[in-house]
């Protein structure tokens, strides 16, 4: 009896301690955590809307494809200026998480990659600034130039690039089609 | 007590985790596309190490045999939830967006509970600490070199400041997963060789 109950007694004091000690740390850090996880987010949104100046998660909008979240822009005087839309479109690697920024009357203000699995060198590239600033201005149904539009693929990642340009037509046919 | 330069000159050279030992290598093939990566992976790691040795070469006259194992993994998973919750709070942002996809996979790196399984739970406090040291330092040198050749062959920059010219042809493939195994040979086979030689 007793080669069983020691260790499992020890290992009860282990385990409680363990416990105890990352609830402390947990219960210290979460709040530092909460607030840097919302300061990443805006910040993100500042970008891909760079006119606004507040966000305000919409939470009752009727998420389609694939969408995630929905954030109103609103300018300095706080009329809507815009929606910064959250997509997921599929790329060569699994899902591309995109952020959108698009006015009311549809135009693009900006994009931003917040994470993608796709290949190092290449498709990956699509964080880099030449590549999504070509969005910005655009309005309408993109394609990328093999298929007869105005977006100018990564090279040797025309998967990715159409995933991308797939992401912010969803966005933006999201807001023109009345955001709702 | 033994020499602690001894210890950690083991851990460097003679018994180098990744080139001697081969142990970790999940971690050491999926990070190391990059020096940058590689750097971050090991320095983490190696902190985790050096922790999880002092505690359980603390605790090891405490520890039933029949629950060792346990009881390390215990330690380890707790030390590095710790370390991941430090460096989300407090850390740069940028810096935890580098490191924070490695943190979760030092849990499973095999090189900290195969220390605290062959050196921490049958040596002192101290000594573990340098082991921890010696162990951590050639882990974290292994990667940084493994990173550094593949990206250099792969994107011709070096932690992430271009050295070789756009227009220099690159080797994509040392960059993706295959070329992982592919480096990792080669410089095995080099590290054995001029460690042989001075043997």
């Amino acid at each position: 009896m007793k080669e069983i109950t020691k260790p499992a007694i020890v290992l009860l004091v282990i385990t409680a301690i363990a416990a105890g000690l990352l609830g402390v740390i947990e219960d210290v850090t979460s709040g530092p955590i909460a607030a840097k996880a919302a300061a990443t987010q805006a910040a993100a949104m500042q970008e891909v809307f760079p006119e606004a100046t507040t966000f305000e998660e919409v939470t009752d909008a009727t998420l389609t494809g694939t969408m995630s979240s929905v954030s109103i822009a609103k300018d300095a005087s706080g009329a809507d200026a815009g929606y910064v839309v959250t997509v997921a479109p599929g790329g060569f690697g699994g899902a591309i998480k995109t952020m959108v920024g698009v006015t009311a009357d549809g135009t693009v203000t900006g994009i931003s990659i917040l994470s993608l699995a796709e290949t190092p060198g290449l498709g990956a590239l699509a964080t880099e600034d030449s590549f999504k600033s070509q969005y910005v201005g655009k309005s309408g149904t993109l394609a990328v130039t093999k298929d007869g539009g105005e977006i100018v693929p990564i090279t040797s990642a025309t998967i990715t690039s159409r995933a991308v340009t797939d992401g912010v037509n969803e966005a933006v046919a999201w807001v023109v089609g009345g955001a709702k | 007590m033994a020499n602690p330069m001894k210890i950690i000159k083991n851990g460097i050279i003679d018994e180098n985790p990744t080139f001697v030992q081969v142990i970790g290598m999940c971690p050491t093939l999926a990070v190391t596309s990059s020096a940058i990566n590689g750097l971050g992976m090991g320095v983490s790691t190696a902190a985790v190490l050096i922790c999880a040795n002092i505690v359980i070469s603390l605790i090891r006259n405490f520890i039933p045999d029949q629950v060792r194992i346990p009881a390390f993994v215990v330690v380890i998973a707790s030390f590095v939830t710790i370390v991941d919750f430090v460096l989300q709070a407090y850390a740069p942002t940028s810096l935890y967006n580098a490191l924070g996809l490695y943190i979760p996979l030092i849990v499973v790196n095999c090189i900290i509970l195969g220390r605290a399984e062959a050196f921490a739970s049958k040596n002192n406090a101290i000594d573990s600490f340098f082991d921890g040291v010696g162990q951590g330092i050639g882990f974290t040198l292994a990667l940084c070199i493994l990173g550094l050749v593949r990206e250099f062959i792969g994107a011709g920059t070096a932690f992430g400041i271009r050295v070789l010219p756009e227009a220099f042809p690159q080797t994509l493939v040392l960059i993706m997963a295959p070329g992982a195994f592919f480096a990792l040979g080669v410089l095995m086979a080099v590290f054995n060789s001029v460690k042989n030689k001075k043997a």
